[in-house]
């Protein structure tokens, strides 16, 4: 299965939209249409990669607009850009979503005690190879983390691309412990005060900050997975989310999108045009010195070669 | 003695030092008449020129004043950015103390990025081109958690570590460099821009066995410049990027398969009065270099604008180095560095 983007609008703006097309160049939901699973019978699970590592562009899956594309989050009617937390450089993973996957807001979850945010399940994806924006891996999932963003159930589950070289030797938690030290505690501390800058407070966590491990995590994505299945079906309320989708619903769902439809709303934004400069965010509060941000984002993740992409990990004797 | 600013013929601009006086420096100028010259700006402004292919070892930035005269970034850029004489006025140095001197950086490697850009000092003109090792382009490694160099690194002009010192410290001799600048400012430069730094502290590593200072500093730009004027009010502003400097540092060869480097003053930072002696001396050391005529070390001298120097030569020779070089073309990909380091590698490490 093989997926595509088409990029429309002009990066670093507003009007920048990333859709996505299936094998047959059909224009599909990277939220419905994208199945999963890669391979159910070895737990290997899809992931729309919205963030590559080291960018600061906060990019994601439109869920409230048709076909759900990829676009930048918008605060205060400004592109939203995450700070560099010391010593951190952007995001220390390829993050992004795994699809038909929905955090119900209406859910009480029971190890959190929040409601869900809303939002496809987020994945930190921890293999060497810099992705690139809205492109569609196949990883296998390794453990998750319970974090509460601003009252807000947000799972973070903990993965690693299939195509990484050392993939065989992740196969759980302890694995990412033993063999890249201190990624999961800078992961927990990335997470605690990336919006700090941003003037929001820091970020809790449920079971004491422990990542829980591989079992643990697949139970919480298939009960995400449960949530959406509701959704699609409309059984559970979607509020502003936009199901429309070309591969799931049937033709007599109000959730069924034509090809022309689709073909329609892309049609209504801008074809692609130039790189806009990225603007420098300014200040600086609390411990993460500085929101400065690289220029040209997307070519600097284009730049560089598998070897230097890698972290290198090591103790002091 | 007072640092003295010539100008002995209209196009010719040397900086001599004879002693950093504790009190305010004097800058005579001597001005010609021709008042279009770059003399009277605020800062010199300096271009770069690419050549060869980005990624590939014929890469070369070489560079020239904003009259389009090539220079050598090693020997012709002042060690001391200018001050602001303007309208035939000498700067009105009385009001500034040693603490507000602005040093002239070279930037080889942007913050964030990996690729090893360094002034070439073995070639005419010494334009930057990007180390290599083995016959492979030189990319240095992410040591986690950072990503690239976490600082915008260079050097200072008209600097140079003598092979043929010895440090009475550390009992190390020169590694045959400008002094290394490590720049903790914001904005993250380009490859070959020249910017203007307040030092602020000094580290004294010990690279391969060579001595291999590493100043560090402070883009004059930059919105906290006014708050660091000494490697205190770093640590205090700046909490963990000292630590995280010298841990770079020691750690950053290692994936190479080299061993964690050393530093003396077990591993402190000193202060910028002793960095700018530091500093000083190694200034030294180059007026001594390029006013000599043996070649040491392997150095090209060649300067358009260093008159008491016996290597100087004309702009139109400094062309013909430049022309020489292949054309500019299109940036090539970056290719892997070799195989990826097996897993057995990574645990001689724990």
């Amino acid at each position: 299965m093989s997926f595509s983007v088409e990029e429309r609008g002009n990066p670093n703006s507003l009007s920048y939209r990333l859709f996505f097309k299936n094998a047959e160049g059909k224009y599909i939901s990277p939220f419905h249409d994208i199945p999963m699973y890669a391979d159910e019978g070895q737990n290997i699970f899809h992931m729309v990669v919205e963030v590559p590592r080291w960018t600061n562009a906060k990019m994601e899956i439109a869920t409230k607009d048709l076909l759900n594309p990829i676009k930048q989050d918008v605060k205060k009617g400004k592109l939203r850009y995450v700070a560099n937390v010391f010593p951190h450089k952007g995001y220390i993973w390829n993050y992004g979503a795994i699809p038909q996957t929905w955090e119900d807001p209406a859910h009480k979850d029971g190890d959190t005690g929040c409601c869900g945010d809303n939002d496809p399940i987020d994945v930190c994806e921890i293999g060497s190879k810099v992705c690139s924006r809205g492109e569609v891996i196949k990883v296998k999932v390794l453990g998750i983390l319970a974090m509460i963003d601003e009252g807000e159930t947000d799972w973070k589950v903990i993965a690693i691309n299939v195509d990484d070289p050392e993939a065989s030797e992740f196969n759980n938690i302890g694995d990412v412990r033993r063999l890249k030290p201190g990624y999961l505690e800078a992961t927990v501390e990335w997470f605690r005060r990336y919006k700090v800058p941003d003037g929001k407070p820091e970020n809790q966590f449920a079971f004491n900050e422990e990542f829980k491990d591989k079992d643990f995590a697949i139970e919480v994505i298939k009960s995400t997975h449960n949530f959406w299945k509701a959704l699609i079906s409309q059984k559970a309320s979607a509020g502003e989310l936009n199901c429309k989708n070309t591969c799931v619903s049937a033709g007599d769902s109000p959730f069924c999108c034509s090809a022309d439809e689709a073909t329609a709303a892309v049609g209504e934004t801008c074809p692609c045009g130039k790189e806009d400069p990225v603007p420098s965010s300014g200040n600086i509060s609390y411990n993460c010195y500085d929101s400065e941000v690289e220029c040209s984002d997307v070519r600097f993740t284009r730049l560089f070669s598998f070897a230097v992409d890698k972290w290198f990990y090591y103790e002091r004797k | 003695m007072s640092a003295l600013m010539l100008r002995s013929s209209v196009r010719c601009l040397v900086t001599v030092f004879d002693t950093f006086s504790a009190s305010s420096r004097k800058v005579i100028a001597q001005a010609a008449a021709v008042s279009h010259q770059c003399y009277f700006r605020k800062t010199m402004h300096y271009q770069t020129e690419q050549r060869g292919h980005q990624n590939s070892p014929d890469y070369r930035l070489y560079f020239k004043t904003s009259d389009g005269k090539y220079i050598s970034p090693f020997h012709d850029i002042p060690l001391i950015a200018e001050t602001e004489p303007e309208n035939d006025v000498p700067a009105k140095k009385s009001k500034k103390s040693e603490s507000e001197v602005l040093y002239n950086m070279v930037v080889e490697v942007p913050r964030w990025s990996n690729a090893k850009m360094e002034i070439a000092i073995k070639e005419p003109l010494n334009p930057i081109k990007q180390d290599e090792k083995k016959g492979k382009l030189r990319y240095v490694a992410n040591i986690f958690p950072h990503k690239g160099y976490i600082w915008n690194y260079g050097a200072l002009p008209q600097t140079w570590e003598d092979p043929g010192q010895k440090d009475k410290e550390t009992n190390c001799c020169g590694d045959n460099d400008p002094i290394d600048v490590c720049d903790i400012g914001t904005q993250v430069c380009s490859t070959g821009q020249v910017i203007q730094v307040k030092v602020l502290g000094i580290l004294a590593m010990i690279d391969e066995g060579e001595m291999d200072w590493k100043v560090i500093a402070i883009n004059a730009e930059d919105p906290d410049a006014k708050n660091l004027n000494n490697i205190e009010d770093v640590r205090k502003n700046r909490p963990g990027h000292l630590e995280a400097t010298v841990e770079w540092f020691r750690k950053y060869k290692v994936p190479d398969g080299k061993p964690e480097n050393k530093f003396g003053f077990n591993g402190e930072f000193k202060d910028k009065d002793f960095a700018v002696e530091i500093i000083k001396s190694t200034h030294e050391h180059w007026r001594a270099l390029v006013q000599k005529q043996k070649n040491t070390g392997g150095i090209d001298c060649k300067n358009t604008l260093c008159c008491d120097s016996p290597w100087r030569c004309t702009t139109d020779e400094a062309r013909e180095v430049v022309q020489s070089a292949p054309a500019f073309g299109s940036a090539h990909p970056v290719s892997p560095e070799g195989k990826l380091k097996k897993k057995k590698d990574l645990l001689i490490y724990f």
